[in-house]
C-alpha cells in the first residue's frame, strides 16, 4: 500500500509559511491551471505540497506556432511560448474553480517588461492564491523571460518590481542558461526573494534533417527530463549556498522521475522538489515517490523530510 | 461547489498485449486488454501509449474497435519513429501501460443518418470504430471511403453492398465492414486491383453528385488521415455544403491537457484560438481547422 502524505506528517514542510502535505510540487506549465490531470483516475492533488500552474500574463497570448513539443535522448523540447488567457481570467474564472482544500496553488508570473511582471503580480496578490512564483527564465518568448533571467540586474530590477506588488511569498525561477546562478540568487535575495525554483529548461534544438529545418515551430525550446537532472543537481547545490544563511527554500527541479530522484535533490539543498516532465509518462507517480520518501526517513533515523535538505556531505 | 465532470475520465491501466500482427508497409494491428479504457471508449477518441520505459513520452494512438464485453481494444499504427519502433517489439503477454480513453469523440447528427466516412492511412482506425458504432444505431446508414498508398491492412474482396453513381472499377471493399453492413469502396493510386485509382475525395465526389438534392441534406463527412487529405476533404464539404467532422494529430506530450503541447490554431468566433488537440479534440469541426481559400 502506497502511503499518502496525509496520513505521514513526516513528509509535510513549512514553506515560506505555508502548510505542504507532501515536499513534491508539480510545475508550472506541466498541468495547466491545476485540474487538468484530475482526469485521471486514481491522481490527486492531494499527493502534492503544491501545485504551480501556467505561467500568466497580463493579457491573454496565443502561444507559438506547433510543433512545440519534441522527443530527445532521455527528455523533451517543448516551445508552448506562454499561452495563457491572460491574469483576470485566471483570477475571475479559473481560480473560483479550485479547490484550495486539495493543495496549494502557487500562481506563475511573466511578463515583457518589469511592469508587466508587477501588474500581474498585483492582481495574482488580490485573490486567494497562496504564493507567486516569478518566471524570469522562459526560454521560449522573444522579449522578457530568459532574457530578464540572465541578466543579474534586471532579475534584481524584475524581483523588485513584484516584491513592491506583493506580500505573499514570492518564489523566483532560475535560468541555467547562464554563467552565475549563485550571483543572480544573492541578487534576488538582497531585491525581495522568499523561496527559489531552480532550474528552468536548458535552451535546446533538435533538427529535421530531411527538410532542414527546425522540427520545433519556435524554432529552439526549452530542454527537460532526466537528460537535465544532473545539471539541475549542481544548480540546486550552488543556489543552495547562497540560501542556507538566510533559510531561504528552494524547490529543486530537473528530471526528478522516482523518489531517488527527488531524495537526490534534497540532499543537495532543496527543501521542496518539482515535478514535470516525468508526469507526462506516469500520471501517478508522486504517491510512488512520497512512499520513496518515507521508506529513506523510516531507513535513516530521521524524523522529518526537513532533515534531509541540504545535508550533503562534498568529498 | 464547482461542478467537475472532467474528473476521473481517463484510466491508467497496464494493458497486456493479446496479439500483435504485421502488414506490409510496416503497418502493425496490435490487440490490448484493457479493460476500462475498453468499456468507455467511443469513436473518435485515442489511447496515450508507453510503448517503451526508455522513452520519456507515450505515443498516441487512434482506437481502431473496443469491445466492452472482452475488454479489449484494438490499434493501428505504422512504425514511422523510434516509438512505434519499439512498440512493434511488444510481444504478446508483455503489458504497456495506457492511459485512456482521451479526447473529444465523433459526434454525429441524427438529422443527417447518411454518415460519409473517410480514412486515409493510418487514419482508417476512427473510421472503422465510427462505422462499427452507427451501424448499431438507426437511423444512421454509414458509407465508408477508405485510402492508403501502402497496401490495405486486411485482404481486399468484392464489394457486397452496391452504391449507386460509383466507378466500375471502385469494386473491392474491407471484409470486416461489408461483414457489418457497412457499405464501403477503396482508393489508391497505386493501382491496387479493385481499388478506385484516385484520391478518396475523388470518390467521394462521384458518390456526393448521384446523390439528389434531398438525400445530400441528410450527409454528413466524417474524416481522418494526413492533414493535405482532410484539407481536400474540408475543401469537398465545404463545396457541397456539408458538415464535416476531421480528428487530427499532433506531437503530443501529457495528452491530458497539462502541457498545451499539441495544439492546432482554429476558429472561433472570438478570433483565433489554440486549441489542444488531446482534450480539446482530436475531433475538430473542419471549418474550424481548415480555412476557405
Amino acid at each position: 500500500m502506497m502511503t499518502s502524505p496525509a496520513t505521514d506528517p513526516r513528509l509535510a514542510i513549512d514553506f515560506c509559511g505555508l502548510a505542504f502535505a507532501s515536499p513534491l510540487v508539480l510545475l508550472s506549465g506541466c498541468v495547466g491551471f491545476g485540474e487538468e490531470y484530475t482526469r485521471v483516475r486514481g491522481f490527486s492533488n492531494r499527493d502534492v505540497g503544491a501545485v504551480c500552474l501556467k505561467g500568466t500574463t497580463l493579457a491573454p497570448r496565443l502561444g507559438n506556432q506547433p510543433h512545440r513539443v519534441f522527443e530527445t535522448p532521455c527528455g523533451m523540447l517543448n516551445a508552448i511560448g506562454l499561452q495563457n488567457p491572460g491574469v483576470d481570467h485566471v483570477v475571475e474564472r479559473i481560480l473560483p474553480g479550485l479547490d484550495f482544500a486539495e493543495t496549494r496553488f502557487i500562481a506563475n508570473v511573466s511578463g515583457s517588461t518589469v511592469e508587466e511582471y508587477h501588474e500581474v503580480t498585483r492582481r495574482f496578490d488580490d485573490s486567494p492564491i497562496d504564493a507567486i512564483e516569478v518566471n524570469i527564465s522562459c526560454p521560449n518568448v522573444k522579449e522578457g523571460g530568459v532574457a530578464f533571467g540572465n541578466d543579474i540586474a534586471m532579475s534584481a530590477q524584475v524581483v523588485t518590481a513584484c516584491r513592491q506588488a506583493t506580500r505573499k511569498p514570492l518564489i523566483i525561477k532560475l535560468s541555467p542558461n547562464q554563467t552565475d546562478i549563485a550571483g543572480n540568487a544573492r541578487a534576488c535575495l538582497e531585491a525581495g526573494a522568499d523561496a527559489f525554483s531552480v532550474i528552468n529548461t536548458l535552451m535546446g534544438m533538435a533538427i529535421d534533417s530531411e527538410r532542414r529545418r527546425p522540427v520545433i515551430g519556435n524554432n529552439q525550446g526549452g530542454l527537460s527530463g532526466p537528460a537535465i537532472k544532473p545539471i539541475a543537481l549542481l544548480k540546486v547545490h550552488q543556489v543552495y549556498q547562497v540560501c542556507r544563511p538566510h533559510g531561504v527554500p528552494i524547490i529543486g527541479q530537473g528530471g526528478v522521475e522516482n523518489g531517488r530522484d527527488a531524495l537526490e535533490f534534497l540532499i543537495a539543498g532543496a527543501s521542496a522538489v518539482g515535478i514535470g516532465t516525468a508526469l507526462f509518462y506516469d500520471p501517478l507517480l508522486c504517491r510512488e515517490i512520497n512512499a520513496t520518501i518515507a521508506d529513506y526517513l523510516t531507513r535513516h533515523g530521521l524524523e522529518r523530510v526537513a532533515d534531509l535538505t541540504g545535508t550533503l556531505c562534498l568529498n | 461547489m464547482t461542478d467537475r465532470p472532467h474528473r476521473d475520465t481517463i484510466a491508467l491501466e497496464d494493458a497486456r498485449v493479446l496479439s500483435q500482427d504485421a502488414y506490409p508497409g510496416d503497418q502493425r494491428i496490435l490487440r490490448l486488454a484493457a479493460p476500462a479504457c475498453a468499456r468507455d471508449a467511443r469513436p473518435g477518441q485515442f489511447v496515450h501509449l508507453r510503448c517503451d520505459p526508455r522513452l520519456a513520452l507515450r505515443r498516441p494512438l487512434s482506437i481502431m474497435r473496443a469491445d466492452p464485453d472482452a475488454g479489449s481494444i484494438e490499434l493501428l499504427y505504422k512504425v514511422v519513429g523510434e516509438g512505434t519502433r519499439l512498440l512493434a517489439t511488444r510481444r504478446p503477454g508483455e503489458t504497456l501501460s495506457l492511459l485512456g480513453p482521451i479526447g473529444q469523440p465523433f459526434a454525429p447528427h441524427a438529422e443527417r443518418p447518411r454518415a460519409l466516412l473517410i480514412g486515409g492511412g493510418v487514419g482508417l482506425p476512427p473510421m472503422v470504430f465510427l462505422a462499427d458504432a452507427l451501424r448499431r444505431a438507426p437511423p444512421w446508414r454509414p458509407f465508408a471511403i477508405l485510402g492508403s498508398e501502402v497496401p490495405f491492412p486486411f485482404d481486399l474482396q468484392p464489394a457486397r453492398h452496391p452504391i449507386a453513381g460509383l466507378p466500375a472499377e471502385a469494386s473491392a471493399a474491407m471484409p470486416l465492414l461489408d461483414d457489418w453492413g457497412v457499405p464501403n469502396r477503396l482508393a489508391s493510386r497505386q493501382g491496387y486491383p479493385g481499388c478506385f485509382s484516385g484520391y478518396v475525395t475523388d470518390l467521394a465526389e462521384h458518390w456526393l453528385a448521384a446523390l439528389d438534392e434531398a438525400a445530400r441534406a441528410e450527409v454528413e463527412v466524417f474524416a481522418c488521415g494526413p492533414h493535405p487529405m482532410l484539407a481536400a476533404v474540408a475543401d469537398l464539404a465545404r463545396r457541397w455544403g456539408l458538415p464535416c467532422q476531421v480528428s487530427l494529430e499532433e506531437y503530443m506530450a501529457c495528452g491530458v491537457g497539462g502541457c498545451a503541447g499539441c495544439v492546432v490554431e482554429v476558429r472561433t468566433p472570438d478570433g483565433p484560438a489554440m486549441k489542444r488537440v488531446c482534450v480539446d479534440g482530436p475531433v475538430f469541426a473542419a471549418e474550424q481547422v481548415f480555412f476557405a481559400a
